[in-house]
């Protein structure tokens, strides 16, 4: 009797195993004859995403669980201390900022900004009047204060605090309380990049002044849902430790406009494939990085919405200037015109077109395309041009030798171009730049490298021969003499390639020391052209990734995602609505 | 048998003190730590130190061992350096829910396998030998998740039948039924897995017993052959299988990373991993303790199984007569 059943058993593995297979197969091939159709759409769908997917034409409704995913947990919500994506994702829900960036990437006090005006700047242009709104208040019921802005600031610029973003705040040089509502910053000099640190998070005095700065960072606010008292429009619920955040509308929440959603869910994902897996299920409903080589096939399901548009980060082929890091010391990247050459080797449209799939925009400085600091003709232009660089090589003393390869004084032009591991967007440009770089006779190895090993080992102490790494702008200020000064040196600064230029660091200076936006203008144009020619980077390409939203999600059209702005996939998100 | 113990849980204390020194000065001898992920780029080198000095790291590495060691005494696993959590409150419920999901993987192949194994071995080469060799070929070779996102494309996002990953839908945090609609998909995936290796031992072991003289003995004496297979050959059978089930006791509560990261499960492949690249030092060391305890647990009971299973086999200190 048993062996009978087993002989059953047997006949019914086969028929699942075998169905198994051939669903596999059948699975690929829907897959690959309804992708054209899709890309077809595609084409159209670039201009009615925002307003085609989630239909605007009804009204907003109240209440409703919103999913909104990620890849890696928070550390801490502390926003004095927040220096991962997560972590300030769910801050966006949990806390007010001081002010708020508009889609322009300008200054703002919006309703759901603490500050009730905009700053006002002293005629000397150091000093900052910053006024609260009367209303607001802690999810505890006190009043934000004064003195939260000015504990806050403090905090941030105590370097014994370890906080993120010191850089933000050395230059105050003090905090006055004016009246309970009202503070004036003082600046050590005229510095216009500061109207973006007011675009910040504050903590509660009242909870945290009597903790010693010391132990900040280690205590339970922040970790601990029912010890973190925020002022947003939701609340921390719980945490899930690796898996969720809950986030409920405050029903005591203080703005005039109140969020719509009534609970915000943000999981946690194994990785980004497997979110995008549960994008297309309608486990999450919102997921703010498709990677690269899913977005097509997350564009044949036509009930996700997707914006691609490139981000506030951008991506560069860095040289070391310091001759310690080349056999004999002797620097590969001395020449301007060596450094020009493999500028114009690179075929960097290629990159943007096959590797980025064209959501991406070339770049000459390190200033955004179209933001107000935008050079345009300013820069110089490389266009790829193997013959030109070759020209440019052999003007620069450069001569093949016996393998092809150049050589300069008995020095070979053979280097090693590091990359963190587990990047593939970075792994693929990486090979586009060995191959480019071949094509005029030098010879460039990729070599990958575990990130916490390699920040440590080579980028913070400045020792490697060129790099491919990229820039995540955190404000729409384009300062940024804190990479490229020579002030900047490692291990202590960003200018990890030891690049020095008399004239830029005069320019970096010049640009802040203004509040005159067309006086700036004029100066980072002059950047722009001294950067671009002499080039302590390739620079390659701003770029971005896609933002896919599912069909339960809805918002009016000015309350849509703005990839251009740091967490800009949530933007407005006090104004959206879910349906079911 | 008590002898025996004592001894091998005195040499279980020393291995796993040696585990622990050595796994200590590798995961400090990694480049990086915990600071360089965790702190931005660009803060003054003051900072950094006093960062560190925060966080106990400037301390030389035999000060923090013991530091540790002492900690660990007293059950405290310590605290993660990047947010000050303590370790167990994540270690426990991520090992709990690996042990579900593999726990159930193992039993499922286990009671297949076995049976399965042990009929194949009566009717070698028949049409359910060559079946269950082919799944062992399958199991083997296809890696797992590959046969995971198939299950996915195919059972939940065109069938719907199964959800696609996570262990729990919101809100149903505890509902038995719901998990079970969970499991079935990782589940099938690791099964398969331990299947193709526990079908071969199951097999080959029985059928390397069925060819003994004492069981020609048996047959020639009249004993029917249901008999001799669950009586006379199947308990010889088994000790091997025992052996490689016990060195996969670790296993249940290590997890399968690839599978966990496919189907999102919460479990512990992942979490070593984030917590190796992050160098998060204190979980590092509690997740090597814990497996160590288990692999060291594992192999005991492997070999207090042997001897339940064959009286021929003497648990005991000197020539004492046990089991």
């Amino acid at each position: 009797m048993k062996l009978k059943r087993m002989n059953w058993w047997s006949v019914l593995l086969i028929v699942s195993l075998v169905g198994i297979l051939f669903t596999g197969c059948s699975t690929n091939n829907n897959a690959s004859t309804s992708t054209p159709p899709a890309t077809e759409n595609n084409t159209n769908k670039e201009n009615d995403t925002q307003t085609e997917a989630p239909p605007a034409a009804d009204q907003p409704v109240d209440g409703g669980t919103i999913t909104l995913s990620t890849f890696s947990d928070i550390v801490s919500l502390n926003p004095v201390f927040i220096n991962d994506t997560s972590s300030g994702d769910v801050a966006q829900f949990l806390f007010a900022k001081l002010y708020d960036l508009n889609r322009e990437g300008n200054v703002t006090a919006e309703p759901w900004s603490l500050a009730a005006e905009a700053p006002k700047v002293s005629e000397d242009g150091k000093t900052y009047t910053v006024k609260l709104k009367d209303s607001a208040k802690w999810s505890d019921g006190q009043p934000v204060t004064a003195d939260d802005i000015i504990f806050t600031i403090d905090t941030i610029r105590n370097p014994e605090a370890g906080a993120p973003g010191i850089s933000l705040m050395d230059k105050v040089d003090k905090i006055e309380k004016v009246d309970d509502k009202t503070v004036s910053i003082t600046l050590k000099q005229i510095y216009a990049p500061f109207q973006y640190s007011l675009v910040v998070e504050l903590i509660p005095a009242h909870v945290l002044k009597d903790i010693p700065v010391t132990e900040l960072q280690k205590n339970a606010y922040g970790t601990d849902p029912a010890k973190t008292v925020t002022n947003g429009p939701w609340k921390w619920t719980a945490w899930k430790q690796g898996e969720s955040h809950t986030m409920d509308a405050d029903p005591n929440y203080w703005g005039e406009v109140k969020p719509h959603i009534a609970q915000v869910i943000y999981k946690i994902y194994a990785d980004q494939n497997t979110e995008v897996q549960a994008l297309l299920k309608g486990d999450t409903d919102h997921i703010s990085a498709i990677p690269v080589t899913q977005v097509e096939a997350v564009k044949g399901n036509d009930k996700i919405a997707i914006i691609e548009k490139p981000g506030a980060q951008y991506e560069y082929l860095n040289f070391n200037f310091d001759p310690k890091n080349f056999p004999d010391n002797y620097g590969l990247f001395e020449g301007q015109k060596t450094r020009q050459a493999i500028a114009h080797a690179l075929n960097r449209q290629g990159m943007v077109d096959n590797i980025l799939k064209g959501v991406g925009a070339l770049m000459n400085a390190p200033f955004l395309p179209d933001t107000w600091a935008d050079p345009k003709d300013a820069a110089v232009n490389y266009d790829y041009n193997a013959e030109t660089a070759k020209k440019l090589l052999a003007e620069d003393g450069w001569v093949a030798g016996k393998d092809g390869i150049l050589e300069k004084d008995g020095h070979r032009f053979s280097f090693e171009l590091q990359y963190n591991a587990g990047n593939s967007r970075r792994e693929q440009v990486a090979a586009v730049i060995q191959q480019n770089l071949k094509d005029v006779g030098i010879e460039a190895t990729p070599k990958a490298i575990d990130f916490a090993a390699w920040i440590d080992q080579n980028v913070t102490p400045g020792k490697y021969q060129a790099l491919l790494l990229a820039w995540s702008l955190n404000t729409p200020d384009p300062d940024s003499e804190s990479i490229f000064s020579s002030k900047y040196f490692p291990p202590a600064g960003q200018n990890s390639g030891w690049y020095k230029n008399e004239k830029l660091d005069q320019l970096w200076i010049d640009g802040y020391s203004t509040v005159d936006q067309n006086e700036r203008k004029e100066i980072y144009k002059e950047v722009a052209k001294e950067i671009s020619t002499d080039l302590p980077y390739v620079f390659l390409y701003q770029y971005g990734q896609a933002i896919g939203t599912g069909p339960r999600v809805h918002w009016a059209e000015e309350d849509r995602p703005e990839p251009s702005l740091g967490y800009g996939q949530y933007f407005h998100a006090i104004k959206w609505w879910v349906t079911d | 048998m008590t002898e025996y113990l004592v001894r091998r849980l005195l040499q279980s204390v020393l291995v796993i003190f040696l585990i622990t020194v050595a796994t200590f000065l590798l995961i400090h001898a990694a480049p990086g730590g915990p600071t360089q992920v965790m702190l931005a780029p660009g803060l003054s080198p003051e900072a950094m130190a006093q960062q560190k000095a925060n966080m106990g790291l400037d301390k030389p590495i035999p000060i923090q061992y013991i530091k540790w060691v002492g900690g660990l005494l007293k059950g405290d696993l310590g605290y993660t350096f990047k947010n000050h959590i303590p370790v167990g409150d994540l270690l426990w419920p991520r090992m709990a829910n690996t042990l579900i999901l593999m726990g159930a993987a193992w039993f499922v192949s286990l009671i297949i396998a076995i049976p399965w194994g042990i009929y194949n071995s009566t009717r070698e080469y028949g049409l359910s030998d060559q079946t269950s060799s082919f799944i062992s070929y399958l199991g083997f070779a296809m890696p797992s998740f590959w046969f995971g996102i198939l299950l996915q494309q195919w059972l939940s996002l065109e069938l719907d039948w199964f959800p696609l990953s996570d262990m729990h839908s919101r809100g149903k945090e505890g509902d038995i039924g719901d998990l079970f609609m969970h499991l079935v998909l990782p589940v099938s995936v690791l099964a398969l897995g331990f299947l193709a290796s526990y079908l071969k031992y199951a097999r080959a072991s029985m059928l390397e017993v069925l060819d003994q003289d004492y069981i020609r003995t048996a047959r020639a004496k009249g004993v029917k052959e249901r008999k001799v297979v669950f009586r006379h050959a199947l308990r010889n059978a088994l000790i091997p299988v025992i052996t490689v089930i016990g060195l996969d006791l670790p296993i249940l509560v290590s997890g399968a990373v690839l599978t966990e990261n496919v189907f999102n499960w919460p479990g512990m492949g992942r979490f070593y991993v984030e917590n190796a690249l992050a160098r998060e030092y204190s979980v590092l060391m509690a997740i090597t303790i814990v497996t160590a305890v288990i692999v060291i647990i594992g192999n005991l009971l492997a070999d207090i199984l042997y001897a339940v299973v064959d009286p021929r086999v003497k648990i005991s200190g000197k020539g004492g007569k046990s089991a």
